[in-house]
Formats: structure tokens, sequence, C-alpha cells
């Protein structure tokens, strides 16, 4: 998968381009607009990472330019502003999404994955979601276990369908907040931590391999393997 | 032009001021009145003064001149009659005794001579004996039966007789009454033409001021590119209008910098943070033993509260000046406490703490759905990390006066008394709080952003209140409804 990443803060772009290359991208990187512009002429890509402060051009400006050049794959925004109008601007000239500078790269990751996912054309809708013994059914709203059904909240069977469609990945905070809560915010406290606490108890039970995993510092795991 | 007001028209400055306006003017004409009125009834009276002294002079020659015989009193009696019929200022003879005007001879004991006049003149004879008129000069003469006085010049003959000549005021008094009525109509006419000019004038002046206030209450924090109206005109209501746009002007100027600045700190501070968080996640997914992952993952976290700080910071900057920018849009507030409340609800009960709702309709508010989620946030962020166990917390929402009222009460300790003072500026925390502090002025930042207001308090059965209000969505929005998730 092609990725160009626009960011002419040179400390950000090495190491996006190292962690995007691990995660199995090839990336291009360009630190101004003139140089994104002459690499989204001359190859194709799937996915664009545009930082909207270049030195030479406004980003959202560049989005522009590159969507009337015929340029059609998703862009990924990166703003380090605060403004939401910003935001709001970014995504309704083209830009297909966006994210706030900080930001944790597993969240950086599931975006660019959402991005490609929704330009390509999706299978059918799965009804049912199956990791390891874990076994779920969204149209009953059932969660069963090695053969036992778990007794789950409606609240707890949505952050545990989440958990599965992104089994094996590492998922933060607050992409949990926003996907399960559909919020962005940055609470002070542990809220998610006791919903993920409340939901292994069910799921991981005693003599059972444990399968949500926390990462400390960057965000949970359910073990696909 | 007169129909936008919504207070009665009794009410408005232009109402008042054309009142004022027409008193004076009503005043002066009616004092210019006077002085008329006054200067042409001693003109009619000395007129007739004239003609009663002359006429008297006449008559008295006559009476000398004519023997007195037996047709003195005819001869005199038809020259009298005869003078009679040119009474000055004679308007109406709608009577045919002539009863404005007589004449009088007495003899010089007294007695009557001669009257020529309507009746038989016993009153008129009565009132002169009374009233014992000897001067040359003509005197007003009330007589018994007359509603108006006459006026009377008199004469001594050389036998001792006197010669009395008498003119009713009646046809004087007629005049000045039709002079009075007619200038009371224009005079009415005058100043009702007069008020309803100044009225309409400065009502139109005023309506422009007006304009030119709405205009800028309109001019909110949230639109300030708006100008209020400019007249071709060059007078003092342009003026108005030109300095209320250049202090406009100045205001956005500055709200410009401020958000130049707030952003460019924003940026220089989160590109930074972004390439250490990235960096420090590279080493951590590098690390292999727990015990070298320790410092990163509490690095990585100590960058994230550190961020959150700024945002709030600068959030709360912005707020200060009342520059926070808000993207609206419909948010139900129902709606999201029932979704935080979900959030919170483990991490609450975890902690021994109850949380109930009171609400019982969707309460749609205009709001900036990410700033009110903080808020929110940060209210039940507050509660959970400053409650000792087994406390409870009741939010309830409601409308009152056109705002959504959302009280928080909690059963705890509630709040320091000298932190209670100024609990909503930056940095001011409980004696035990660890956060940094800005958690309240925050929410007050986004209440009043939105126009609304925070109270916190403590409840007299012990325990905190925190009361928010948030205007309501107006009725006829347009704006399609916002999911508030």
């Amino acid at each position: 998968m092609r990725l160009l990443l626009v960011e002419d803060e040179l400390d950000i772009q090495r190491f996006l381009k190292t962690s995007l290359a691990e995660a199995g991208y090839q990336v291009e990187a360009a630190a101004d607009g003139k140089t994104a512009e002459r690499l989204a002429i001359d190859s194709q890509f799937d996915v664009l990472i545009v930082d909207l402060g270049l030195p030479d051009q406004d980003g959202i400006s560049l989005i522009l330019k590159l969507r009337q050049l015929g340029v059609r794959a998703p862009v990924l925004i990166l703003s380090a502003r605060r403004s939401v109008d910003d935001r709001v601007r970014g995504l309704e000239q083209g830009g297909d999404d966006y994210l706030t500078k900080p930001f944790a790269l597993a969240e950086l990751l599931a975006r660019l994955r959402n991005l490609t996912k929704r330009n390509s054309p999706s299978s059918a809708e799965a009804t049912r979601l199956r990791v390891l013994d874990l076994e779920m059914d969204l149209l009953r709203r059932e969660a069963i276990r090695s053969g036992q059904l778990l007794q789950l909240t409606p609240q707890e069977f949505v952050l545990l369908e989440y958990l599965c469609r992104n089994a094996g990945r590492v998922v933060t905070r607050s992409m949990i907040l926003d996907q399960v809560w559909g919020m962005r915010i940055q609470p002070d406290t542990n809220v998610v931590d006791v919903h993920i606490y409340r939901l292994r108890g069910k799921v991981d039970g005693p003599g059972q391999q444990p399968m949500i995993r926390t990462l400390r510092g960057v965000g949970y795991v359910l073990k696909d393997r | 032009m007169f129909s936008k007001t919504a207070k009665p028209v009794m009410h408005s400055a232009a109402w008042r001021i054309s009142l004022w306006a027409t008193l004076a003017f009503a005043c002066g004409t009616m004092l210019v009145f006077v002085f008329l009125h006054r200067f042409v009834a001693d003109d009619i009276q000395r007129r007739s003064d004239a003609w009663l002294s002359g006429e008297v002079e006449v008559l008295g020659d006559v009476a000398e001149r004519t023997p007195k015989d037996a047709l003195y009193d005819r001869v005199v009696g038809e020259v009298a009659e005869l003078a009679g019929k040119e009474v000055p200022n004679k308007l109406l003879s709608e009577s045919s005794s002539n009863d404005s005007v007589f004449f009088l001879q007495t003899g010089s004991d007294g007695s009557r001579q001669l009257w020529v006049g309507a009746g038989d003149g016993e009153p008129t004879l009565k009132a002169i004996q009374t009233a014992k008129i000897v001067s040359d000069h003509p005197t007003d003469l009330h007589v018994q039966g007359f509603g108006v006085p006459f006026r009377v010049a008199s004469i001594r003959l050389d036998d001792g007789s006197y010669i009395y000549l008498g003119l009713s005021e009646r046809d004087e008094l007629r005049v000045l009454r039709s002079l009075r009525l007619r200038f009371f109509l224009l005079w009415l006419l005058i100043v009702l033409f007069g008020f309803g000019i100044v009225f309409y004038t400065t009502q139109r002046m005023l309506s422009h001021v007006r304009r030119i206030g709405e205009a800028a209450s309109r001019i909110g924090h949230s639109d300030l590119t708006a100008r209020v109206p400019i007249t071709q005109k060059h007078d003092e209501i342009s003026d108005l209008a030109l300095t209320l746009n250049h202090m406009l002007d100045r205001i956005e100027s500055s709200m410009h910098q401020l958000h130049t600045i707030t952003d460019s700190l924003a940026h220089d501070l989160r590109s930074p943070l972004t390439a250490i968080r990235g960096k420090l996640e590279m080493s951590l997914s590098a690390v292999m033993q727990v015990e070298q992952a320790e410092p990163i993952v509490s690095s990585i976290e100590e960058l994230d509260r550190l961020t959150d700080f700024l945002n709030k910071s600068l959030d709360v900057a912005e707020a200060k000046a009342d520059a926070l920018r808000l993207s609206r849009g419909a948010l139900d507030l129902d709606e999201l406490l029932r979704i935080m409340i979900d959030l919170y609800e483990p991490s609450m009960s975890e902690k021994g703490l109850q949380i109930s709702l009171q609400s019982s309709c969707p309460l749609t508010i205009d709001a900036d759905a990410a700033l009110i989620h903080r808020m929110i946030a940060n209210l039940f962020d507050n509660e959970l990390k400053h409650l000792p166990p087994a406390c409870s917390v009741t939010i309830r929402l409601s409308v009152e006066d056109d705002a959504a009222s959302l009280i928080l009460d909690d059963d705890g300790p509630g709040f320091d008394i000298e932190v209670l003072q100024h609990l909503f500026e930056r940095r001011v925390k409980g004696k035990d709080s660890n956060g940094h502090g800005l958690g309240l002025a925050f929410i007050d930042a986004v209440a009043r952003a939105h126009g609304g207001t925070v109270i916190a308090s403590n409840r007299e059965s012990g325990g905190a209140r925190i009361t928010v209000a948030l205007p309501l969505a107006s009725k006829q929005g347009s704006q399609s409804p916002v999911p508030a998730i």
C-alpha cells in the first residue's frame, strides 16, 4: 500500500516513516506542498497524510489542488491547530478524516486503515465475528466464549465488538471513547480502564487464556493468536 | 418604520422628545397669544373710549344748544339714537331694540331727565348713582339685569345736569371671544402638526440608532465580521456608526491577534510533543522487559497530561477574552448525559459512588458538541476525583427561564469556603486536589462561550452543588439536529 506523507517537521516525518514502514506501508515523504504536488502527479498513492501547517502553503489548499489534479486517494489530515473550524473545513473540503497532534501511533494506523477500507469495495457486512474461541452474533447480540454465553450489558457488547473488529491490533483509550461512546474527550480519570477491567472479568474466565491485553501507555489488544 | 419596536410607542424616546418639544412650543405660542390678546383688547377699548368721549361731547353740545322747550326731548333723543347706530365694533344687531347703547341725562339733583335706550333706565340710573361717575374719562359700569358691563362716558353741562353715554362691552367681548376661539383652533392644529413632525423625525433618527444598537448586539463574539449599517448623511448618527465600526475593527483585529497567538503557540508546542510521543512509542515497542518499559510508559502518560493541560489552558485563555471559537449544532443534553453516565458509572461504583440522573425529556441546546462533551467529562472527573467513597451524585436536568439548567449535587464534604470565592479562576484548586486547577475554570469558560453561567455553592444539607445554565436552541433554528455522540 503506497502512502504519501506530507509533513514539514523532520522529527515527526522521520518517526512516522519508520512506524508506517513497519506497519507495511510504502512511504514517500514530502516536506512542503510543491514536492507533494510533484510526487502525487508522478505516481499513484492509495492514501495521503497531510499536515495542515506547511511552510509554503496551507494544507487545505494543497488537498484542494491535488483533488483538482485528479488525486482520488483518501486523505488523513494532521492538525496542530486548535480551532474546530479547521477540522470541519478540512472534512468538508475533501479531506476524509483528521487527527490532532499529538496522537498515538495506534490511532493513526487505525484511521489509515479505516480510510483505505472505506475507499475499497467492502464485502457484505458480517453478522458474526469470531476471534479464537470467542464468537459474537451481532444480530442476536450474543457473545459466546468456549461455548459459554457471556452476560454482557449492551455497552459491554459494543465495546467487545469494537475490540473484535480490531483483533490483534492496538486500540487506544481515545479510540475507544471515539468509537464506542462517540466522544473525542480526554478524561483525567481511568474511566475506560474500568470498563475494560469489567469486560475482562466476563470474557476471560478463570482458567481461560486471557484475551484482552493491556499495553501500558499505549492501549489494549484483543489477542487473536 | 414604527412597527419594529416591541415595546409600546409611549415608552419610546421619540415619544418623550416630541412630547417635551410640543409642550415647550405650545407654552411659547400661548404666551405670544396672551400678549396679542391684551394688545387687541386694549386697542378695541381705546377706540370705543375715543368714540364715547367724542360722542358724549357732541351730545352735550347739542343738549346745551337745544332750547329747553317741548321739542328738547325729541331733538336730543333723536341725536342720541342716531349716535347709537354708529356704534364701533358692532357685529350683530339681531335684536331690534338697541340695548347696546344708552343715553341718560340727569338733573343737577341726580334725577332722570331724559332716557334713550332699552327699558326705563331705572337700573342704569341706580347704578350710576351708586358708582358716582364724575370723571371725564370713560369707566366701566355694572348695571343690574345686564350680563356684560357698560362703558360709560359722562359730561357735565353748564346747567349742572349730567349727560351719560353708555356703550355695552358685549360686542367688544364678542370680538375677543371669536378671536380666542379662532386662535385656539389654529393653535391646536399647529401643535398637533408640530408634534407629528417632531415625532416623525425623531422616530426616524432614533430608529437608525436602534438599528445600530440591534446590529451591534447581533455582533456577538461569534460574528465579529459584521458591521453596523452606515447612512449616506454625514450627521451624528452616522458618526456613531462609524465610531462603532472602527471599534469593531480594532476588537476584531485584536481577537484575530489572540487567535493567531494561541494557534501558533499550540502549533509550536504540539509539534515537538508529537515528535517526542512518537519516539517514545517507538522505543516502547522495541523494549522487551517490563522494567525498562515503565519509565517510557509513565513519560507517555505525563506527555498526554501535558497535552490536555495545554489544550485546556488555551481554551480558558481564549474564553476569558470571550474569543473561544465555536462550531455550533443542535445537541441533546439529555442523551449526552445518559451516555456520559454510562461511561462514568463503572468507575464511580468501583469507588463506591452512586450516580443518578433526573431528566424527563430531550433537551436540545445549540452548542459546540466537542466543548460540551469535554465540559461534562470535566464535571464528572471532578466528582470522581474529589468525592470520598459512599457518596452519591445527583444530576438534574430541567428548563428554567429559556435555559437548560443542569444541577449537579453531591453529598460529599463540599467546597472549601476560602476556595469557593474564586473557584472559577485559573489554578485554584482544593488542598487535596492533584489536578492542574483548570477544571472548573474550563467549565466556566465553556459555559460563558455559549452565553451560559456556572454557579458553584455548598448545599445547606451538606455537599457541593454546581449549577450550569446553557441557553436553549431557538425554536425556529434551521439547523438539522446532530446526534449527541
